[in-house]
């Protein structure tokens, strides 16, 4: 039993349906679409919409397994060591910041000065998303929307190649050779789908008609937006519009992330305030965008060196660690020679997770 | 677009036109509940008019990279670089200038940053096979008065840089006639510029390459410090004309800018990467979140010879790109024009 109140439905339509003294979803069942429209004073397709959303709320319900059932911390826990296993990036520094890669279902935004090296960790997660399971990866495939234009196809091989080399010398027993078989660039760039969306309104679009693709395309984990600062910062004259479509957008995303259990990884720029008389490097699309994202993770020079920094992260603590942009992409920035360790997991159940991937 | 192409019954059609929305893009601008508010259509009826709206306004679905890796999808990967015309320098820009993009190029005076220029002017010309885009070159100056001249000098001596390109081919391309020359004095001509003619010229397939020389001219001179706000807005504006030109037409856009010498270190600013250096690029970050590649050409102390000609050695270096490495090439100018250095030259110091 669901208050009126709390169904999707019109705001003018509740208020009459209140009005007329329907409280409860109990008290419109079995009603015919004309008693209601009469009693209530609705038009008819207006009483025959409310019908049927309640009949889809309270079946759901009967159901049991409805999106609105409640799950213990446990529960989750547990459907989070099942489902959602982290994309191990070629960093083992990045990884072990973030406690194990970049987690699925969750909104991850990357921001940093122009050349820092966003779009390189965007197009190395764009690899490393699909990294075969028995090499401790995800094995799925990626969408990539970029507004800015700078998905090089170059650059994408490039990283791709070194990658598979990276992994077909980290195979040890059948089950690891068999799956570099069809771990390929070939195969990974078949596995990456790109999007160019030129101004927001084409990304609006795109992200309106995605869920649609995601469930044509169930194994994608990861999705990336290159940039979103890039297609919101330029001609708004009503930057109270562009907050709202970009609180949106952040719904939209987040909705995403959960139901279709990926990675959403979008990136910002850097903007100037000015505070006391002096100039501080923030982080652009103002105050209430920060909300949005789960984790920030902000790129950064500390003289010639490169530097990522986690600023926000429920789960996480603030640490800050070195990289580097070599030829084969994204990577830790002492090139020193680790042992390939075992990651160590609190619960063994995954015979298949031996040996996962570290920077070596 | 007009509403009745969008796949609709003509209720919702209707209901649209009752509200007043003017355009299909309006529709995914309002929310769902604002909508619904609006046309007085039900939650599914709205639904479905956002559907199709963002049906409409995304012509292209999701495309997977391996068919451009194929060479399958030219919309989105020509494949295609325009060549600087000198082997040592395309290797550095692993090919030349990709042909979607903003491409800067700053230097201070004397670097070399408009003889580069003008040679990507010619070598624009020569066929794809050449590391030519088959067209002509738009010519933007804000600054200086166009080199002429030079441009003569280099078009005659063109044989002798592009060694690789047949004679009879080099004879055959009337080079100064698909060099189209601007001169813009203020930005509101620039804008004029670009929004009018170059568009035109661009959709009639007689340029393939846009230079402005130089950018920071004009933003530094019409501006005072106190209206920054106006100056990064107009910046703004400018710069999504260049990328909307470059994403639409496949073109690629070189922009000349000046240089600064960089503030005073300022802990709570980690904008600039480090260079060799102690100077930037003008005209902030504000700019620099609208380049694509960044190139850099500076100017050192030793002359280079070769023959009896004498050049002061200069070194073109990248500072950031989606696919290059941070790396540099030493170079020199001969009349030829623009020569990343082999070794075969002897340098001598000279202070």
């Amino acid at each position: 039993m669901r208050p009126v109140s709390s169904l999707s439905l019109s705001p003018s339509v509740k208020v009459r349906l209140v009005s007329a003294g329907f409280r409860f979803t109990s008290d419109l069942r079995g009603l015919k679409p004309l008693q209601l429209s009469k009693e209530a004073s609705l038009s008819q397709p207006e009483a025959l919409e409310v019908l049927q959303t309640v009949r889809r709320v309270v079946g759901g319900d009967e159901g049991g397994g409805g999106a609105s059932a409640s799950l213990t911390a446990l529960e989750l826990l547990q459907k989070e060591e099942e489902e959602l296993r982290s994309i191990v990036t070629f960093s083992s520094q990045l990884d072990a910041a973030l406690g194990g890669g970049l987690p699925v279902g969750k909104t991850i935004e990357i921001c940093g000065a122009p050349g820092v090296g966003k779009t390189q960790l965007c197009l190395q997660l764009a690899v490393d998303v699909q990294v075969p399971s028995c090499f401790g990866g995800v094995g799925g495939q990626m969408v990539y929307i970029d507004t800015e234009g700078s998905f090089l196809l170059q650059r994408v091989v490039d990283i791709a190649t070194a990658g598979v080399r990276h992994c077909s010398l980290l195979a040890e027993d059948d089950e690891q050779r068999v799956a570099m078989e069809t771990f390929t660039v070939e195969t990974i760039l078949s596995n990456m789908f790109l999007v160019r969306c030129h101004d927001y309104v084409e990304l609006l679009a795109e992200l309106h008609l995605l869920p649609g693709f995601l469930s044509a395309h169930p194994r994608v984990r990861l999705l990336v937006i290159d940039s979103v600062a890039f297609v919101f910062r330029r001609l708004f004259d009503d930057l109270s519009q562009r907050t709202r479509l970009l609180n949106d957008l952040a719904q939209q995303l987040i909705a995403m992330a959960t139901r279709h259990k990926m990675a959403v990884v979008i990136t910002n720029q850097m903007t100037t305030r000015l505070r006391g008389g002096q100039s501080q490097l923030v982080p652009a699309l103002g105050e209430s965008w920060g909300h949005a994202p789960a984790i920030r993770l902000l790129l950064h020079w500390v003289g010639p060196q490169r530097m990522a920094a986690i600023f926000k992260s429920p789960a996480h603590m603030d640490s800050t660690i070195q990289y580097q942009i070599t030829s084969e992409g994204f990577r830790d920035a002492n090139q020193c020679e680790q042992p390939q360790s075992k990651r160590p997991r609190r619960h063994t159940n995954q015979p298949a997770a031996s040996q996962r991937v570290t920077s070596c | 677009m007009d509403w009745h192409q969008l796949d609709l019954s003509p209720r919702i059609t209707a209901a649209v036109r009752r509200a007043k929305l003017k355009c299909v893009q309006d529709v995914l601008c309002v929310s769902g509940l604002d909508l619904q508010r609006l046309t007085g259509l039900s939650r599914s009826d709205v639904q479905q008019l956002i559907t199709a709206a963002a049906t409409a306004c995304r012509p292209h679905p999701p495309v997977p990279a391996l068919l451009l890796h194929r060479g399958e999808c030219r919309r989105l990967e020509s494949g295609l670089r325009l060549s600087v015309g000198c082997p040592v320098l395309d290797e550095l820009l692993r090919g030349g200038l990709p042909v979607g993009g903003v491409t800067e190029l700053s230097g201070e005076s004397g670097a070399g940053k408009t003889q580069l220029a003008l040679q990507l002017c010619l070598s624009v010309q020569y066929p794809t096979q050449h590391g030519g885009l088959n067209s002509g070159a738009v010519y933007i100056c804000t600054e200086d008065v166009f080199p002429s001249s030079r441009l003569q000098q280099l078009i005659s001596d063109q044989s002798c840089l592009r060694s690789d390109v047949p004679p009879t081919l080099i004879s055959r391309l009337q080079f100064s006639d698909h060099v189209y020359i601007e001169h813009t004095a203020d930005l509101e001509s620039l804008q004029v510029c670009l929004s009018r003619r170059v568009p035109l010229l661009l959709a009639r397939g007689a340029v393939r390459l846009l230079v402005v020389d130089s950018v920071a001219a004009l933003f530094r001179c019409e501006f005072q410090a106190s209206d920054w706000l106006e100056r990064t807005k107009q910046l703004l504006s400018f710069s999504s004309t260049l990328h909307h030109l470059s994403q639409e037409f496949n073109t690629p856009v070189l922009c000349i800018n000046q240089r600064r010498h960089r503030d005073p270190p300022n802990p709570g600013r980690q904008e600039a990467p480090p260079l060799s250096s102690n100077v930037s690029p003008a005209l902030g970050l504000a700019w620099a979140n609208q380049v694509m590649v960044r190139l850099m050409m500076r100017r050192l102390q030793e002359t280079v010879a070769r023959g009896n000609q004498r050049s002061a050695l200069r070194r073109l270096e990248v500072v950031f790109a989606p696919h290059l490495a941070r790396d540099g090439r030493d170079a020199a100018v001969w009349r030829e024009g623009v020569r990343g250095l082999t070794g075969s030259e002897c340098t001598d110091v000279q202070h």
